[in-house]
């Protein structure tokens, strides 16, 4: 059983339909990218699993559960976080709360500490500015941040929406090497990215949305020598 | 202006502003949660002096329906104000329930919350005054019990007093100021609060429940309108079902003046808007209350964004 599994899923903003009779599955482990071009409806999906979005047509299953109606906080007691497009930290919160928020739904104060040690050997730039506010914070520490908050509630399964977006190349390097740390952890990803060669380098399945629908689904090696593709989305 | 006046002018504007701050803190946690005003703050404050008299004293007058009523039992005038207080919250919960959520929730025009949180306030006003008439209610002098009803001490010569009513006020709006301070500040529930303050959507995101924290919202701030009307009440007496009509746009002077959706902006435009009117010369009483606004209306001239009001911070 998919750990994460969309059927038919329509998906819209008002008169907007922005993703359409979508279904894709991740599987447990796995590091699954979804591409597309401006506007495909990558972000949209990732609201609605997280459920910021009515979901107007078909089912979102997580480890078997329906999920397509429960309520955002829900969902992420049951293991699903997400790290949103545009960084999305407390701006008025120091780095620390931000952390200590992403830890919300946990109850074990033991753990929790554990676990923000961990994010400030992984991340120390947000060691070094633990009191700082959160919106003073460059792109890149944001960025950084967004992720560890999102890792903080301990999920099954990470979201990831445009990780790389606006960073440095060194930077975006060393962000992908820890999602792959995550995932050799036991994390399950879905990652969105422009990025597509780079995050199609460190997944093993990919899908490929065009105008709300899914396009192409399969081995992210397959689609990395496809012309068509390489031509459309990676500027090759 | 001698020692003693400017010393009893210090002591009365501290005690009612006091209560000013708490019912400003109200409209001010509903502002930074949901960004609206809501009108129906000063119906509570009218519903908490009314409740808060019921459980106390239980009397009531000649007109409404309860008229000639009177409760078998009181409450002692501490544990009457906590209920009072707990029950405007409930009706804040209501409020919230019924005038709010559904609009908000349909995507409305936050004016259009505006209006219909101006129709609840009729609404309660009207049903006290179908309950219990429009004339005066006072609490009687032994309400608390075995306490002097003044303290009394000399400065160069001139008296200085501090009625009883002036210092419980004071003393119970210190400990809910101090309550509200460190529970915004520093628990786990605060930084929750002040994330859903800041961005409902990634609050969401990180499983905090922000139609739950958007109640308890309005329990705290009905909580504090209630207490603050039964604390002016319990002073001045419950000038009928339209008294806190005056409070309520004295309280949008205070917010305005401390600046929008700023806690510590409410305390101390309260304070400052308390003592100013302390410091209006006895014959010139009737102008009392045109003092709020004469000096919000100062302050905008050279703040517009209030004293501790932040120009917008730049979403990143
Ligand atoms: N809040 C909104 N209101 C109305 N339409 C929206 C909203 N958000 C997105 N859309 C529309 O939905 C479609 C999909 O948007 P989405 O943000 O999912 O794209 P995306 O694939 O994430 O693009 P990008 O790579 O630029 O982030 C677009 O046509 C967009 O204009
Ligand atoms: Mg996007």
């Amino acid at each position: 059983m998919a750990l994460l599994e969309l059927e038919n899923v329509s998906v819209g903003y008002g008169s907007i339909q922005a993703v359409r009779q979508l279904s894709l599955t991740v599987e447990e482990g796995e590091i699954v990218t979804l591409i597309g071009a401006n506007g495909a409806g990558k972000s949209t999906t990732l609201r609605a699993v997280s459920r910021l979005l009515k979901v107007r047509q078909g089912a979102i299953r997580f480890d078997g559960r329906d999920i397509t109606s429960l309520p955002p906080d829900r969902v992420v007691r049951l293991g699903i976080a997400q790290g949103p497009e545009g960084r999305q930290v407390l701006a008025l919160q120091s780095v620390q709360d931000n952390l200590e928020l992403g830890a919300y739904v946990r109850r074990d104060r033991e753990g929790i500490r554990e676990d923000l040690a961990r994010m400030y050997r992984l991340f120390p730039r947000l060691d070094e500015r633990r009191h700082q506010l959160a919106g003073t914070l460059s792109g890149g520490e944001q960025q950084m941040l967004a992720i560890a908050r999102a890792l903080m509630s301990r999920p099954r399964l990470l979201l990831l929406d445009e990780p790389s977006l606006g960073l440095a190349p060194l930077i975006v390097l060393e962000i992908f090497s820890i999602i792959r740390d995550l995932n050799a952890q036991g994390v399950t990803i879905l990652l969105v990215e422009q990025n597509a060669k780079l995050a199609m380098q460190h997944s093993a399945r990919t899908y490929l949305l065009e105008a709300g629908q899914m396009v192409f689904s399969g081995p992210s090696s397959e689609l990395l020598e496809d012309e068509r593709v390489l031509r459309a989305y990676l500027g090759g | 202006m001698g020692t003693a006046q400017l010393i009893q002018n210090l002591l009365n504007g501290i005690s009612i502003g006091s209560v000013y701050a708490i019912f400003a803190l109200g409209y001010t946690l509903v502002f930074s949660i949901l960004g609206i005003i809501n009108f129906a703050h000063g119906a509570i404050f009218t519903l908490g002096a009314y409740l808060t008299y019921a459980l106390a004293v239980g009397q009531f007058g000649i007109n409404g329906l309860l008229s000639g009523m009177s409760l078998e039992r009181q409450l002692p005038f501490a544990l009457a104000l906590l209920v009072g207080s707990v029950l405007a919250g409930a009706i804040g919960v209501l409020v919230e329930r019924f005038a709010f959520r559904p609009l908000r929730n349909r995507g409305a025009d936050p004016l259009l919350a505006l209006v219909s949180s101006l129709g609840v306030a009729l609404v309660i006003v009207n049903a006290i005054q179908y309950l219990v008439g429009a004339e005066i209610y006072t609490f009687p002098a032994g309400v608390y019990g075995e306490l002097p009803p003044a303290l009394m001490f000399q400065v160069s010569g001139h008296p200085v007093v501090i009625r009883t009513v002036q210092a419980i006020i004071f003393a119970v709006c210190l400990l809910i100021l101090a309550v509200v301070g460190y529970l915004v500040r520093f628990t786990k529930f605060g930084k929750a609060l002040r994330a859903v303050a800041e961005n409902p959507a990634t609050a969401s995101l990180l499983g905090i429940s922000v139609d739950r924290f958007i109640l308890v919202t309005f329990f705290m701030s009905g909580f504090l309108g209630g207490t603050a009307g039964a604390l002016v009440g319990t002073s001045f007496g419950v000038a009928g079902p339209y008294f806190g009509v005056t409070y309520g746009l004295k309280g949008l002077a205070v917010i305005v003046l401390g600046g929008l959706g700023s806690i510590p902006g409410a305390v101390l435009g309260g304070v400052v808007i308390g003592l100013s009117e302390a410091f209006v010369p006895a014959d010139y009483g009737a102008y009392k209350e045109a003092v709020a606004f004469a000096f919000l209306f100062i302050v905008l001239l050279f703040r517009p964004q209030g004293i501790l009001g932040r120009k917008q911070l730049q979403k990143v």
